[in-house]
C-alpha cells in the first residue's frame, strides 16, 4: 500500500472504530427516523395527497434518510471540535501526514456509516412503506456528495467555533433552513411559487430528490440536472473543506 | 534535503512569535547540542509553550528562524515532523481509544514495519501492559502521561519535545516520568527538550538550560555553571525596616550583591556565607530581623539574580499575556 493510502485507511479506520463504539448514536440514528414515520407519517398519510399520488409515508421516510445523512455529515464538524478539545488533532498535527487526509478520513468514514445507515434503514423501512432499494448507484452518489457538502459546511463551522454549544447553535441556524426548503418534507412543487427559487438553489434539494429516485423510484428534477450538480458540488465542497482546515490549523 | 549540522540538533535565531499586541517570544537565540537534555525554564506565560509550538511546527514565528537537525522547521515541516516526538503540556491523546490503539496508529502514520508489534514493544518498556486496552479516559493522569511518552518515543525521534512532562502528577508518577527521561537521557540517542516551570526538574534531569523570562531568554548554561556564575551563597532576611540595613550590607566584606524583594525582603549573595553569616546579621540588627534563611545558590536565585524579580512574580504579573497566547493556540 503507498504511503498516503495507508495513512488515510488508518486515519478513517480511527474514525470507524469511534463510531461502531458510540451505540448512543447508532440507538439514536435508527431510532429518530422510525419514530418520525411513525408518528407524523402516518399521521399526515391519509391526509396528504402528493402531486404524483405516491403515499406521503414513502415521501417522508426517503427524505427523512437524506436529513439523516446531513445532520450526521454535519456531525464530522463536531468531531474535530472533539478531536481539538481532547488535544487529539495537535498530535495528529505533529505527525508527519497530510492535512488532506486528515479531512478525507472524517468524509470517507461519515460516508461509509451513512450507506451502512441508509442501506440498513431502506431495507426495514421497505418492510412497512413502499421504499425499496431501487436504483443502488443513485443511492450512493446522493449520499456521497450530500455528506461530501454537509462535512464540508460542518469543517468550516468548526474551524472558527471553538465551543460546542456556539457549533451546535450555528450549525442548526445554517442547516434547518436546508431542510426545510430541499423537499424533504413535501415536494419542492408544492412550496409556494416565491420561496420554491430557495428550493432551486438549495444543494440539498438535488440530493434528496436523487435519494428519493434510489429508494421510491420516484422523482421531481432531471436526473442528469442533479447528477451534474451534485458531482460538481462535491468536487467543490472536498476542496473547500480541505482549505478551511488547512488555514484553520495554521498557526 | 540540506545535511544535519554537525553537532547541533536545535539551532534557533531570533525566533519572534506575536499573538497580536502580546510578544510571546520577542526574539530568542538557543544552542541545543545533539544527545543532550536541554531545560527550558520559566514561569507560566513566558513562551516556553509557544517555542515548541514553533519548533514542532505547529505555529509559524513572526521573525528568525530554526533549525531542526538541519530542517528548516517552516520550510521543511514535512521533515521537521519525521524527527520529532511531542508531549504535549495538555492531553492530546483520543479518550475513546485504547493505548494499544492510539500507538498502532501512531506507528502506522509514521510507516514503521510492524505497527502492531511496535506498539506492543512500547506498552511493555514503559508498563502499560496491565492498561493497555482499557479507553484512555479510563485510566490515571500519570498513566496517560506514560502513554503519551511511549507515543513521542514510538517514531525512535531524533528530538523529544516534553512540555511540562510532569505537571499535574503526584510524586510517584513524577519520579516514574524522571526515571523514564533519565533512562532516555542515558541511552543518548534521543535529544530532549523539555520546558518546565519546576526548578528542582531543570536542575535533576538536564544538562544545559536557558531560563526564559516574558518571552526573552536572560541566561543559558549548565545548571551547575549557572549557579556557580553567582559567585556566592545566598541569605535572605526579611528585615522590619530593610532600608535601613541596606547600604551597611552592601559594604560588609564577602557581599557581592543585595537585591531588594519586596515585603521587606532582602537577598544578599555572599562569598563564604556560613563563615560571615554572624558578622552580616551584626549588621542588620538595628533594622529588626524577623527572619533568615543562608542557602547555596539554586536555580531560583539564578532567575532572580537575571531578572531582578521572583520567580512567581513573574508567572502572576504574565498571567494576562498567557492568557492571550492560550487564546492563540
Amino acid at each position: 500500500m503507498s504511503a498516503p493510502l495507508s495513512d488515510l485507511v488508518a486515519l478513517t479506520g480511527r474514525e470507524l472504530r469511534r463510531y461502531a463504539r458510540d451505540r448512543a448514536y447508532w440507538v439514536g440514528q435508527i431510532a429518530f427516523p422510525l419514530a418520525f414515520i411513525a408518528f407524523v407519517g402516518y399521521g399526515l398519510n391519509d391526509v396528504t395527497r402528493l402531486p404524483s399520488g405516491a403515499s406521503y409515508v414513502g415521501h417522508l421516510a426517503t427524505g427523512l434518510l437524506a436529513m439523516l445523512v446531513g445532520s450526521g455529515a454535519v456531525g464530522g464538524g463536531f468531531s474535530l471540535i472533539e478531536d481539538r478539545a481532547s488535544g487529539f488533532l495537535r498530535a495528529l498535527l505533529v505527525a508527519p501526514i497530510s492535512r488532506t487526509h486528515l479531512v478525507l478520513a472524517k468524509l470517507i468514514a461519515r460516508v461509509l456509516v451513512s450507506l451502512v445507515l441508509v442501506t440498513g434503514l431502506g431495507l426495514l423501512l421497505a418492510a412497512f412503506t413502499p421504499v425499496r432499494i431501487a436504483d443502488p448507484l443513485a443511492g450512493a452518489v446522493a449520499v456521497i456528495s450530500i455528506t461530501a457538502i454537509f462535512v464540508a459546511l460542518g469543517v468550516a463551522l468548526a474551524v472558527p467555533l471553538r465551543r460546542l454549544d456556539s457549533f451546535r447553535m450555528i450549525a442548526a441556524l445554517v442547516t434547518v433552513p436546508l431542510y426545510l426548503f430541499s423537499g424533504i418534507f413535501y415536494p419542492v412543487s408544492t412550496l409556494p411559487a416565491p420561496t420554491r427559487w430557495i428550493a432551486h438553489v438549495n444543494p440539498l434539494t438535488y440530493g434528496v430528490d436523487l435519494l428519493r429516485h434510489a429508494l421510491l423510484g420516484v422523482h421531481e428534477l432531471p436526473l442528469p440536472l442533479s447528477y451534474g450538480v451534485l458531482c460538481a458540488l462535491t468536487v467543490f465542497a472536498v476542496g473547500a473543506a480541505v482549505v478551511a482546515f488547512d488555514r484553520g490549523t495554521r498557526g | 534535503m540540506p545535511p544535519a549540522s554537525t553537532n547541533t540538533a536545535i539551532e534557533v535565531r531570533g525566533l519572534a512569535k506575536h499573538f497580536g499586541e502580546s510578544r510571546a517570544l520577542a526574539g530568542i537565540d538557543l544552542d541545543v547540542p545533539r544527545g543532550a537534555c536541554f531545560g527550558l525554564l520559566g514561569p507560566n506565560g513566558a513562551g516556553k509553550s509557544t517555542a515548541v509550538g514553533v519548533l514542532t511546527t505547529l505555529l509559524v514565528p513572526t521573525a528568525g528562524t530554526a533549525t531542526l537537525l538541519g530542517h528548516d522547521v517552516v520550510r521543511e515541516r514535512a521533515a521537521v515532523r519525521r524527527q520529532i516526538g511531542v508531549v504535549f503540556q495538555e492531553p492530546a491523546l483520543d479518550p475513546e481509544l485504547s493505548a494499544r490503539e492510539q500507538l498502532t496508529l501512531h506507528a502506522r502514520l509514521f510507516h514503521l514495519d510492524a505497527p502492531a508489534a511496535c506498539a506492543a514493544d512500547w506498552i511493555e518498556r514503559l508498563g502499560l501492559a496491565e492498561h493497555a486496552d482499557r479507553p484512555v479516559r479510563k485510566l490515571s493522569g500519570g498513566l496517560r502521561r506514560r502513554v503519551e511518552l511511549a507515543r513521542g518515543l514510538l517514531n525512535r525521534p531524533g528530538v523529544l519535545f516534553l512540555d511540562e512532562p510532569t505537571t499535574g502528577l503526584d510524586v510517584a508518577a513524577r519520579a516514574r516520568i524522571w526515571d523514564e527521561l533519565r533512562a532516555l537521557r542515558h541511552a543518548g540517542e534521543t535529544t530532549l527538550f523539555l520546558t518546565t516551570h519546576s526548578m528542582e526538574e531543570a536542575d535533576v534531569l538536564c544538562d544545559a538550560i536557558a531560563i526564559v523570562d516574558a518571552g526573552r531568554i536572560v541566561a543559558s548554561g549548565s545548571p551547575g555553571g549557572l549557579k556557580a556564575e553567582l559567585g556566592g551563597d545566598v541569605v535572605t532576611l526579611v528585615l522590619e525596616r530593610p532600608d535601613a540595613a541596606r547600604a551597611a550590607l552592601m559594604a560588609h566584606p564577602g557581599v557581592l550583591r543585595v537585591v531588594a524583594d519586596g515585603a521587606g525582603v532582602l537577598r544578599i549573595t555572599i562569598a563564604d556565607g556560613p563563615r560571615r553569616l554572624a558578622g552580616l546579621l551584626e549588621c542588620a540588627r538595628d533594622a529588626g530581623i524577623l527572619e533568615v534563611d543562608l542557602r547555596r545558590p539554586s536555580l531560583e536565585h539564578v532567575f532572580l539574580h537575571h531578572t531582578g524579580h521572583a520567580f512567581e512574580d513573574a508567572g502572576a504579573s504574565l498571567a494576562q499575556r498567557a492568557a492571550g497566547e492560550r487564546r492563540h493556540a
